[in-house]
C-alpha cells in the first residue's frame, strides 16, 4: 500500500524564518517536511508522509486574505495530497486563525480531509472548532509531544474513511456534534466519582456541558419617554437600497450604521432587506414591517416620545455567530450611549 | 436495616421434569410455570424458550426482565404489596439467581418495544445478552383492554421470576454481600468526618405503560418519599414502563440499582450514603413543581452534602430532571445528575429537552437517536412484525437479508439513565 | 376555564362536557402550534406537552390541557411549548402505521385523564 501524502501548513516562526519581524513572509513552498513536520514524519511510521510544507507569515495571511488563500490552495492543489494538516498552531493567535481559515477554504475547494491543532482558548478555535476538527493541545510548542500522535492518527483514520470517534477519546475539540462509545467505567460509577470531586471542590469534568446562557436581565423602565430619545436597531438586515456596505444575507461579518435624519416612511425605493432566512417580498416592498421608522415619526409628532436618534444599526441574524453579533452590539450600543440615547427597540424576524 | 444477598452464579437454563437449582444450572419445569401464569384469567396461552448469551437469537417485544430472586430470612418477600403479602422487607437475607433472568415478551399495544440481541453487535448495548434468559411470551384472552393485558403480563413475569427464585433458597450461595443501612443518628456517629450523600431516583409514573410501583403503589399517586436501599434490593420498586426501551427501568434494574451499589461501595470509605429519596415523574406541571419542592426539603432538612439524581425515559422528564437538579442545588447541596441525549441522529441536535447552568455536572449515557444496523441472527423470540413500529425503527428499518436498521432506543437498556451500562457520549 | 387542545377523538368524546376542548383533526406539531398560540395569548400550560416516552414522531395523537389566564405571558409555558416544539423537530419523520390509530388513541387518553380527573374535580 502506498504511503498517504500529506501537505502541512505551518508559519514562518515552526518554519525556522524567524519571529514577529518575519510575519509579512508570502507564502512558499518546500520539499518535504520541515519544523515540526519531523515530528509528524516519526509519528506516521510508514503510513503517511509529508511532501510538501507551505510556510506562510501570520501577518501575511491575515491582511492579504484573498491573495494568500488563493496562493496557498494552488500550492496545496499541485501537490495533490490525500490530506492537509495545519499547524498545530497552540496559542498564537493569528496563527491558529489562518490555520482554521485555510483548513476550511482547502477542505471546501479540494474536497480533501483538513486537520489542525490548537490550545482551546485560541481564537481560532471558537471560530472554527464546529467546522473542522481541532486536536487540542497545550497553549505552548512544549505539547508538541502530545499533539502529533492525536494528529497522526485522526489523519490516518480520516484518509482511511474509518468511523472518527468521540472528541474525548480522538483528542479533538468538542465540536457540537454528539458521538456515542464506551466508557471504561459505568455510568453510575462516573457520577459517584463526579461527585465526590464536586464536594471537595476538586475540579471535574461534566460530560455534556449545557448550552451557553446569555440570559440578560431587563433594565430598569424608562422614567420618562416622552422625552427619551429612542433608537431603533434590527437583526432582520434592514439597508439603504441597494445594501452600500454589503452586509452578507447570511453569517454577517459586519453591521450597518444609517442616518435617517429627515425620513420618515421606509419605502421599496429607498429601503430593503439584506436578510437571506426568510421570505423578503414583504419586507421589500415596506421595510417599516421589520424596521418600524414611521410609528416611530408618528409617536415622535404626537409626543409620545421624546424623539426617534438619527441613526439606526442593522444586521443580518441569519446563522450569524453569537460571538459577532457580541461584537457588533458592544460596538454600537457603546455609539449609542455616546450618543445620549435612553432607549433602543431592537426588532428581530 | 441490614441486608444480607446471596449470590447463587447461574450458569445455563435448562428445562426439565422438575425444577430446581443445581451445580449453576437452572432447571425449570415449563409446564408448572405455565400453570402458574394461566392462573391469570386474562391469559390465554405462554410459551417458554431459553436465550443464552452468544446465541444468535433476538428477542422482541421485550416488556419486562426480571431477576429470580427470593427472600431466605427477615420480614415478608420480595414484590411486596404485589406477588407476596405487603410487608416491610430489605432486612434478613435474599438469595439471588445471578446470571439469569425473566424476560416478559407480549404485543400490548400496537407500537412496541425492546430488542435483546444474545449476539452480534447488538448485544453489545443491553445488559440482557449477558444474562442466561428465560423468555415468556403472552398471548392474551380476546377483548382485553391494554390496561388488564398491561397488569396481566407484568404480574405473570414477577410471579414466573419469584417461583424461580424460590428455587435457590435452599442453596448454598457462591457469594455473599452485606448492605448496611443504619439510622440517620447511627451512621453520623459511625462515620464522622466523611460527606452525607444522598440519591434522588426519580420514576416514571406517567400513565398506562408508563408506571412504576412502590410496594404496589401506583407511583403517581405519592409524594416524594424515602426508603431504604435495601428494600429496592428485595423488589420493593417494580416497573410498569414498556416505553422507551433504552432508558426505562426494567425490573432488573431496579433489583440491582448501580447508583445504589457503587454508593455502597464507598459508604464508609469516602462517604455515607444516609438518604435513598425516591420521587416520581408525572405529567402534570403543577405535581413536577411540588414533587421538586419536596425533594428539595427533604435534602434540605437532611442536610446532605451532595446527592446523585437519576432520571428515567424521554422527553418531559427532563424538565423534573432539571427541576430537581436547580431545586436542590439552591439548598447548597452539590448535584450530578445521570441522563441520557436525543441529540439526533447525525448528533448535532440540542442533547436536552430542558437545561440549566446549574447543571453543570452531568453524566450522559449516550445519544439514542445514534442509527445502528443488527444482523440477521439465527432465530427470533417473539415477533419481528413490530420492527417498524420499535421506537428508534422506521418503514423499511427491517431489510430484505433479515437486518434491521434501528436508532439504539430501540434496544432494551442502552442508554440507561441509571448508569447501568458503559456507554457515552462526548 | 381550562381548554384541552387534542386531536384524539377519545380525549375530545370524553371530556367535551366537562371542559373546553380545541379539538382538531391535524398531527403532533399542529397541536403544539396551537398550545403555542394559546400561550401566546396568556393561556398557561397544565401539563407538559411531551407527555409519555412515546417518541413525537411515533403517534398521531397528542394531549395538551391549558389554564385560561390574565393577558399576562407565562414565560415558563412558553420556555417549555418552545422546547417542545424543539424537541419535536429533531425526530425524523415516520410513516406510522394506520392500524394501531386506536391503541395510540388509548395512551394519549390514559397519560392525560389522571390530570383531567383531578381538574375535574377542583373546578
Amino acid at each position: 500500500m502506498s504511503k498517504i501524502k500529506v501537505v502541512h501548513y505551518i508559519n514562518q516562526f515552526f518554519a525556522g524564518i524567524g519571529g514577529e519581524e518575519f510575519a509579512d513572509h508570502k507564502p512558499e513552498i518546500r520539499d518535504g517536511a520541515v519544523g515540526p513536520g519531523m515530528a509528524l514524519t516519526g509519528a506516521f511510521g510508514d503510513k503517511a508522509e509529508i511532501i510538501k510544507t507551505v510556510v506562510c507569515g501570520d501577518s501575511y495571511f491575515n491582511e492579504n486574505l484573498a491573495d494568500a488563500k488563493k496562493a496557498i490552495i494552488d500550492m496545496v492543489r499541485s501537490a495533490n495530497p490525500d490530506i492537509f494538516i495545519a499547524g498545530p498552531a497552540f496559542n498564537a493567535g493569528r496563527y491558529g486563525v489562518a490555520c482554521g481559515t485555510i483548513c476550511e477554504a482547502v477542505k471546501q475547494e479540494l474536497n480533501i480531509p483538513v486537520i489542525t491543532g490548537m490550545f482551546v482558548e485560541n481564537p481560532g478555535a471558537e471560530m472554527f472548532r464546529d467546522k473542522l476538527y481541532i486536536i487540542a493541545t497545550k497553549d505552548s510548542a512544549a505539547g508538541m509531544r502530545d499533539a502529533v500522535p492525536a494528529v497522526a492518527a485522526l489523519a490516518i483514520k480520516l484518509v482511511n474513511k474509518e468511523p472518527v470517534g468521540a472528541s474525548i477519546e480522538e483528542g479533538y475539540l468538542p465540536n457540537n456534534t454528539r458521538v456515542n462509545f464506551f466508557e471504561k467505567e459505568r455510568g453510575s460509577k462516573r457520577a459517584v466519582d463526579m461527585l465526590l470531586k464536586k464536594m471537595a471542590g476538586k475540579p471535574f469534568v461534566t460530560e455534556y456541558p449545557m448550552p451557553d446562557f446569555d440570559r440578560v436581565e431587563p433594565n430598569h423602565a424608562v422614567k420618562d419617554i416622552k422625552s427619551a430619545t429612542i433608537a431603533i436597531v434590527t437583526s432582520g438586515g434592514i439597508v439603504p437600497k441597494g445594501n452600500p456596505d454589503r452586509i452578507e444575507s447570511s453569517s454577517a461579518s459586519k453591521y450597518g450604521e444609517y442616518d435617517i435624519t429627515g425620513v420618515n416612511d421606509l419605502t421599496d425605493a429607498t429601503y430593503e432587506t439584506a436578510h437571506g432566512g426568510y421570505d423578503p417580498v414583504y419586507a421589500n416592498a415596506d421595510a417599516d414591517r421589520v424596521l418600524p421608522v414611521d410609528v416611530m415619526r408618528d409617536f415622535e409628532r404626537e409626543g409620545i416620545i421624546g424623539k426617534l436618534h438619527n441613526k439606526f444599526y442593522t444586521t443580518v441574524g441569519n446563522g450569524t455567530s453569537t460571538k459577532s453579533s457580541k461584537q457588533f452590539a458592544t460596538e454600537y450600543a457603546q455609539k449609542l450611549k455616546n450618543d445620549n440615547v435612553q432607549a433602543v427597540i431592537l426588532t428581530s424576524t | 436495616m441490614k441486608l444480607e444477598v446471596g449470590y447463587i452464579q447461574i450458569r445455563d437454563i435448562q428445562t426439565a421434569d422438575k425444577s430446581s437449582v443445581k451445580d449453576g444450572i437452572l432447571y425449570v419445569n415449563t409446564k408448572e410455570l405455565e400453570a402458574l401464569a394461566l392462573e391469570d384469567e386474562h391469559l390465554k396461552a405462554v410459551c417458554f424458550d431459553v436465550a443464552r448469551p452468544g446465541e444468535s437469537i433476538r428477542i422482541t417485544p421485550v416488556k419486562d426482565v426480571i431477576e429470580p430472586r427470593a427472600k431466605v430470612e427477615g420480614p415478608g418477600d420480595v414484590f411486596p404489596g404485589v406477588i407476596t403479602k405487603l410487608n416491610t422487607v430489605g432486612s434478613g437475607k435474599t438469595h439471588v439467581l445471578q446470571g439469569a433472568a425473566v424476560v416478559t415478551v407480549g404485543k400490548i399495544v400496537g407500537f412496541q418495544e425492546g430488542i435483546v440481541d444474545m449476539a452480534g453487535i447488538g448485544a453489545e448495548y443491553t445488559p440482557f445478552s449477558a444474562t442466561y434468559n428465560l423468555v415468556v411470551d403472552f398471548t392474551p384472552k380476546d377483548g382485553l383492554t391494554a390496561h388488564e393485558y398491561e397488569a396481566a403480563i407484568r404480574k405473570a413475569g414477577l410471579k414466573i421470576a419469584y417461583a424461580l427464585g424460590k428455587l435457590g433458597v435452599n442453596v448454598t450461595p457462591d457469594e455473599v454481600k452485606t448492605y448496611e443501612y443504619p439510622s440517620i443518628m447511627e451512621a453520623i456517629k459511625k462515620y464522622p468526618g466523611l460527606p452525607r450523600v444522598g440519591y434522588v431516583q426519580m420514576l416514571q409514573s406517567q400513565g398506562l405503560l408508563h408506571d412504576t410501583y412502590v410496594y404496589g403503589v401506583d407511583m403517581k399517586q405519592s409524594l416524594t418519599t424515602m426508603l431504604s436501599p435495601t428494600e429496592i434490593m428485595d423488589g420493593a420498586i417494580l416497573s410498569g414502563n414498556c416505553v422507551s426501551a433504552c432508558d426505562k427501568n426494567t425490573t432488573y434494574h431496579h433489583q440491582n440499582n448501580p447508583v445504589i451499589e457503587d454508593l455502597f461501595e464507598e459508604h464508609g470509605k469516602t462517604l455515607n450514603f444516609c438518604a435513598m429519596i425516591i420521587t416520581n415523574e408525572n405529567v402534570y406541571l403543577a405535581d413536577k413543581e411540588r414533587s421538586s419542592d419536596w425533594t428539595a426539603k427533604l435534602v434540605d432538612y437532611l442536610d446532605l452534602d451532595g446527592v446523585i439524581i437519576s432520571q428515567e425515559g424521554f422527553g418531559n422528564p427532563d424538565t423534573d430532571l432539571i427541576m430537581n437538579c436547580k431545586k436542590i442545588e439552591e439548598t447548597d447541596t452539590h448535584t450530578v445528575i445521570i441522563t441520557d441525549e436525543y441529540a439526533g441522529r447525525d448528533g448535532t441536535s440540542q442533547s436536552l429537552a430542558d437545561a440549566d447552568p446549574k447543571a453543570d455536572a452531568l453524566v450522559t449515557a449516550g445519544n439514542a437517536n445514534q442509527v445502528i444496523t443488527l444482523p440477521k441472527l439465527d432465530r427470533v423470540i417473539g415477533t419481528l412484525d413490530y420492527t417498524e413500529k420499535i421506537a428508534g425503527g422506521y418503514a423499511g428499518s427491517l431489510e430484505k437479508d433479515g437486518s434491521i436498521t434501528v436508532e439504539i432506543q430501540a434496544i432494551t437498556g442502552s442508554t440507561n439513565e441509571l448508569g447501568f451500562s458503559r456507554l457515552s457520549a462526548r | 376555564m381550562d381548554v384541552i387542545v387534542t386531536n384524539n377523538p377519545l380525549v375530545s368524546e370524553k371530556y367535551k362536557s366537562r371542559f373546553r376542548v380545541d379539538f382538531s383533526d391535524t398531527d403532533l406539531m399542529g397541536v403544539f402550534i396551537h398550545t403555542r398560540d394559546l400561550v401566546h395569548k396568556g393561556y398557561i400550560l397544565q401539563t407538559h406537552p411531551l407527555t409519555g416516552g412515546v417518541k413525537p414522531n411515533e403517534t398521531f395523537y397528542k394531549t395538551v390541557l391549558l389554564s385560561e389566564a390574565s393577558a399576562e405571558l407565562d414565560l415558563q409555558s412558553l420556555k417549555i411549548i418552545e422546547e417542545t416544539i424543539l424537541t419535536a423537530e429533531k425526530f425524523t419523520h415516520k410513516n406510522l402505521p394506520e392500524q394501531y390509530k386506536n391503541d395510540m388513541q388509548v395512551v394519549d387518553l390514559s397519560l392525560i385523564s389522571p390530570v383531567l380527573e383531578a381538574r375535574a374535580k377542583q373546578l
